[in-house]
């Protein structure tokens, strides 16, 4: 074992402080950076769980919030691409919900078609479910939003934009970061949302399917060449959405600046640590200075305990991760944590681990043999 | 005919501080000393005893002077040549034992030898080992400093400064932090060990018991060496 990671071993108290800042900063790093991915996916459910491979929007649309009403006869360029072999409208714009007990609540009307096959309808709505959306009035609201919307459960009755609705069914794991998605089929949408009134002959986006999932790209890249339409494929449009939401709110650089501090704060603790673990031995290397044992050697010392200090941190952050990660999604907020975050939680927090190392390196300027002489 | 001498120092000078509060510390220090022999420097405490051992061991440029060790002049020589000198010549026993707490006897030498000659981890084991049986300290060698004796830690700090096989050991009080008892039992195993291996010892002190080890011994009074003690300071008539 190598001299640097005996003397962790042998002296866990002295390095501990060091080692639990490590793990702090990965598991804020991971976890913040893990519900901003689970915030953001969120937003771009009605994308993602949907079957359309080409989104069709108004001009400079930046996320799926953000969309204009387009004319419905935009349909016609979609049809007219040989390899686009089914389109359908897609309503998404925000309406007030009228509590049953008085009090109103922003929501997020989603009216699509229902039939097998359809495009815009996400896949968490079961056959059952969109056969009760074809009645007028009919709404699905995920089972987490109820309390927020005013009503009991299925069957219990609200208005939106002063219509008539009626709760027929509940989904999960559809609730949304801001306003409580409300699903019901196209002709209700339309009803619910009052900017139509005004756009009659207008939907929100057009989707598209393609002969095959490859064709998306080349489809969405031909209509692009019109000045007036944005054309999206799925994952663009999601990534879209995601990226908009991320760096041109404040929450969502918000949670970038507290990963930042995070970093910042484990960072002072752990070059502390080390810092005072090297001066505490300052002696004993200035023995080994003496006996012409060169400064390279200390200083490889000091950056081996950096790089040991923060595997401990990182592996003391893993187990807490997955905890809090188990302990966000039982309270409703996602976390997701793909590998890639894993790794890129771990470089990071080594990094400044090592970096720590570096910046303890300067203790190694006041080995001076001659203070061992009385 | 008298062999050369190992280490020649002529001239040297040393003050700390600046003008009229400066202390001139060595004055016109010259030394000899050869291969092989023990010297034993005394003096009262603040003499600078333990400066004369810094500027002639490479730890302290003098102001003055020279130090010439095996025939090159040590004070000319760039820093790097200087700690390459240190490396393969000098060894050091300090007052206090400057030993890594959690670390073993035996680590504590390795440490030495892996570090300043690169040698592999068996090697190291292997002299290590020796000296730790010349030392008396074999059934000792996985304890922890921390859990060590006075005694016991010198002896492992005079086995750090010999293993190396160096040509000059400097000590420095060696047994100022120990009782009487293993302070001789240091001052023995040091002095056996330096001569069986041909080493110079230049061992710096004030505990007139020392000098039955010495083969020579020099004072330094008013920094200037000499074969007499400085006179005991008398009572002045009321």
């Amino acid at each position: 074992m190598p001299y640097s990671l005996t003397m962790i071993c042998r002296e866990p108290r002295r390095y501990l402080p060091a080692v639990v800042a490590v793990a702090f900063s990965d598991v804020l790093i991971t976890v913040q950076v893990g519900l901003l991915l689970g915030a953001l996916a969120v937003l771009s459910l009605p994308i993602d769980h949907s079957g359309a491979e080409v989104w069709m929007a108004s001009r400079g649309a930046l996320s799926i919030e953000l969309g204009h009403p387009i004319p419905e006869s935009w349909r016609s360029l979609l049809e007219s691409i040989p390899e686009v072999v089914d389109t359908e409208p897609y309503l998404y714009g925000f309406s007030y919900w009228r509590k049953p007990q008085g009090g109103s609540e922003v929501c997020c009307v989603i009216g699509s078609r229902l039939e097998r096959g359809a495009l815009g309808v996400v896949s968490d709505l079961t056959p059952q479910l969109r056969t009760r959306l074809t009645e007028p009035g009919a709404v699905v609201v995920d089972e987490t939003e109820l309390e927020r919307l005013g009503v009991a459960g299925v069957g219990d009755v609200a208005e939106v934009a002063g219509r008539r609705v009626r709760v027929v069914g509940l989904v999960r794991a559809m609730k949304s970061l801001g306003p409580p998605y409300v699903f019901c089929s196209l002709r209700t949408a339309y009803q619910l949302q009052p900017l139509f009134r005004d756009f009659p002959g207008h939907t929100m986006y057009l989707l598209g399917r393609c002969r095959t999932l490859a064709d998306a790209a080349a489809v969405a890249g031909r209509l692009r060449e019109r000045s007036d339409l944005s054309v999206f494929t799925r994952e663009e449009f999601s990534a879209r959405t995601q990226i908009y939401w991320a760096t041109r709110t404040e929450a969502g650089i918000g949670m970038g600046f507290t990963a930042l501090l995070s970093l910042l704060v484990g960072m002072a603790v752990t070059s502390q640590t080390l810092y005072a673990a090297t001066a505490a031995s300052l002696r004993e290397y200035a023995v080994l200075r003496a006996l012409g044992i060169p400064r390279r050697r200390m200083a490889g010392m000091v950056m081996a305990q950096s790089l040991w200090v923060g595997l401990a941190g990182i592996a003391l952050a893993l187990p807490l991760i997955l905890a809090l990660a188990a302990g966000g999604d039982s309270a409703g907020a996602r976390v997701l944590l793909p590998s890639w975050l894993f790794a890129l939680g771990s470089g990071l927090t080594l990094g400044m681990a090592l970096s720590s190392g570096l910046a303890a390196l300067r203790s190694l300027r006041y080995i001076e043999p001659i203070t061992l002489l009385r | 005919m008298q062999p050369e001498p190992a280490l020649v120092a002529r001239h040297l000078e040393r003050s700390f501080g600046a003008g009229e509060a400066a202390a001139r510390v060595l004055r016109d220090v010259s030394l000899e000393l050869h291969s092989g022999e023990v010297l034993l420097l005394m003096g009262p405490s603040g003499s600078g005893k333990s400066t004369l051992l810094a500027v002639l061991s490479g730890l302290l440029r003098p102001d003055r002077g020279a130090v010439t060790i095996l025939g090159e002049d040590l004070w000319q020589m760039s820093e790097k040549a200087r700690e390459r000198f240190r490396l393969r010549h000098f060894g050091f026993v300090f007052q206090g034992f400057n030993l890594f707490p959690s670390l073993t006897a035996r680590e504590q030498l390795e440490m030495v030898v892996r570090w300043g000659e690169g040698s592999s981890r068996r090697e190291a084991r292997r002299r290590v080992a020796a000296i730790l049986e010349l030392l008396g300290l074999g059934r000792r060698a996985h304890v922890r400093a921390d859990q060590l004796s006075g005694g016991e830690k010198q002896r492992v700090a005079v086995g750090r400064a010999l293993l190396k096989r160096p040509r000059f050991c400097f000590a420095d009080e060696p047994t100022g932090s120990l009782d009487w008892g293993h302070g001789e039992q240091v001052i023995e195993l040091l002095h056996s060990a330096t001569h069986a291996r041909g080493a110079t010892l230049f061992l710096v002190g004030h505990d007139p018991r020392l000098v039955p080890c010495a083969d020579r011994v020099l004072h330094l009074v008013d920094g200037q060496l000499s074969d007499e003690p400085a006179p005991m300071p008398t009572e002045s008539p009321s």
